[in-house]
């Protein structure tokens, strides 16, 4: 069984389609990028997965429950979390209150008081090792460290399956290699499955996931395991131009 | 050190204050209306700050909440002042207020809070002169005639009664809706419906994802808010005054004054708006004694200074300044 289904979902804005016709699953504890130029669609993929908005045509199911017309945040009770690309932390709440929102509201948050939820941050402030930021408010971090509150947010909401939309865009290639290796330990400690959204960083797609699906024009190009899905001729060519080799240093 | 995210102990600064204004206007003479005034400042921001402070929403249709409670009061002393009911009377206006604003918060809510920013801020302006022109049109409750019961009050009560009631007992319930306010705020802030209203405010749309029905925690602080109008409008106004036209009670310069005091104090915090009202009530008495008939030209710049000077109100400020210190703990 699958833990998550998408069935030839599209998605229009007017007269673009922004998703069109996309079908792939994502197993448990799977760690797998989407990956595709700017405009390819990965982030309306993402909107559709956790419901942010509803999808035009297809269905979406999610351990076994047809979630197509859920919103948001029915979604994140089932155990579907997400950051954001540009860090959205809630900037006058501390780094704890933000993380201990997470566990309060998210699939575990109706057995979880607001104690026992502050109790939870502490355990994810712990992991991403922002213990001296505790009590400030996550307004005044700075990029890096609101990217981790994020995560740790999420990580707090106990999903099965995390999305993360460019959790590496902005960093340089040593911040990569840590957040490349942390999201590894998550996976493997939490174990659930993480889907990282990526658009051009071939650095952190090679050395993080299993598994690739491109996407070009809003639908599917390629779905396979990382190293074939980076050396397949037609990634190269609408996506990449040149072989993913040398797009190291870009990083 | 362990920062005390689950005490109550910020309630008790709230409580002193109200306790040492309702002193001073007992034990001072001729200091009653001053306070009784400051008193239905400090509610009136502190009612609307559970709504507007905690969501970020500013509802500019609020005094409709003081109308429909108004008229609650009013209708139960107007129409049932002959039942011999007692004081049961005045806990019927009190129910009657309760329902009239919780109904209207619901139509309300349910419609403009789908809306976001300036578009629910100027969908309900409507509601208020809606509400205000259908009771003027369709002669609801007398229509723009008003109405008048101080004979019905002094009917039902007794002269002596009647004059307490509308005097005193009317001020002191206004004390208690403030109370009543400021422990409900702190009551959502420590639970679980505060924290989705802080995340909502800073991010509506990062709150959903993060699990919360946003909807539902909205609609809770809109009618927790608009109840706490309505016993206002049944006290300060039904109550005190024994009149009520609809001119004056959807009167959106209240609105106004409640959003002022409630940025003067600091949105979101408990202590806020009791600071903001003080504050308000205050200058706007003592402005109207120095320079009668110009207080509000001197008043509106004084304003815009201290909201650009300091955007998080007086209380914001001041819970910087003592960050980390032992008062922290009394202070939000």
């Amino acid at each position: 069984m699958s833990l998550l289904k998408v069935e030839n979902v599209t998605k229009r804005f007017g007269g673009l389609v922004a998703v069109d016709d996309m079908s792939f699953e994502i197993g448990h504890g799977e760690l797998m990028a989407i990956v595709g130029p700017n405009g390819a669609g990965k982030t309306t993929m993402f909107n559709l997965i956790n419901g942010v908005f509803p999808a035009d045509e297809g269905r979406i199911i999610f351990e076994d429950v047809d979630v197509t017309n859920y919103p948001a945040y029915k979604r994140a009770h089932l155990g579907i979390g997400r950051t954001f690309q540009i860090a959205r932390p809630f900037a006058s709440a501390t780094v704890q209150e933000n993380i201990a929102i997470g566990g309060m509201f998210g699939a575990a948050g109706s057995e979880i008081n607001v104690d026992e939820a502050m109790e939870l941050a502490d355990h994810y402030i712990d992991l991403i090792g922002l213990k001296p930021h505790r009590d400030k408010p996550a307004g005044g971090l700075t990029p890096i460290e609101k990217k981790l509150v994020e995560i740790a947010r999420a990580l707090a909401m106990k999903p099965r399956l995390l999305l993360m939309d460019e959790a590496m865009a902005g960093m340089n290639p040593k911040d990569i290699d840590e957040m490349v290796a942390f999201i590894r330990e998550i996976r493997d400690t939490e174990g659930i499955a993480i889907v990282a959204l990526v658009e051009h960083i071939m650095r952190a797609v090679a050395g993080l996931t299993e598994r690739v699906i491109v996407m070009h024009q809003g639908a599917l190009l390629v779905d396979e395991p990382t190293q074939v899905a980076l050396t397949d001729p037609r990634v190269i060519e609408v996506y990449l131009g040149r072989p993913p080799e040398e797009t190291h240093a870009e990083g | 050190m362990m920062r005390p995210v689950k005490t109550y102990y910020p309630i008790l600064p709230v409580i002193i204050s109200y306790g040492v204004l309702f002193g001073i206007g007992i034990m001072v003479p001729g200091k009653w209306q001053l306070v009784s005034q400051l008193a239905f400042y400090c509610a009136l921001g502190q009612a609307f700050n559970l709504f507007m402070g905690m969501t970020g929403y500013v509802d500019f249709g609020y005094v409709a909440f003081m109308g429909v409670g108004t008229y609650g009061m009013a209708v139960s002393i107007y129409y049932l002042y002959d039942k011999g009911l007692g004081l049961g009377l005045i806990v019927i206006g009190l129910i009657l207020a309760a329902v009239f604003s919780t109904l209207l918060s619901l139509a309300v809510g349910a419609v403009a809070l789908r809306l976001r920013g300036a578009y629910f801020a100027i969908a309900t302006i409507g509601v208020n002169e809606g509400f205000r022109f259908l009771i003027e049109g369709a002669r609801i409750w007398n229509g723009a005639d008003g109405m008048i019961f101080y004979r019905h009050l002094k009917t039902a009560f007794g002269k002596q009664t009647a004059m307490a009631l509308s005097t005193m007992w009317a001020d002191v319930m206004v004390f208690g809706v403030a109370v009543l306010a400021a422990v409900l705020t702190l009551i959502y802030m420590r639970n679980k419906v505060g924290y989705a209203l802080t995340a909502l405010r800073e991010d509506e749309d990062a709150a959903k994802v993060m699990g919360i029905n946003v909807t539902k925690y909205k609609l809770t602080a809109f009618i927790t808010s608009a109840i706490l109008a309505g016993l206002l409008g049944a006290s300060a106004w039904a109550l005190k005054l024994t009149y009520v036209y609809p001119e004056d009670v959807f009167e959106i310069h209240y609105t106004v004054e409640a959003i002022i005091i409630v940025l003067l104090g600091g949105a979101g915090t408990l202590l806020g708006p009791l600071v903001g009202g003080l504050i308000y009530g205050v200058s706007k008495y003592y402005l109207s004694i120095v320079l009668p008939g110009f207080q509000l030209l001197i008043f509106a710049p004084i304003i815009i200074a201290i909201i650009v000077l300091f955007p998080e109100g007086t209380v914001g400020i001041f819970k910087k300044r003592i960050f980390g210190t032992p008062l922290e703990k009394y202070i939000i």
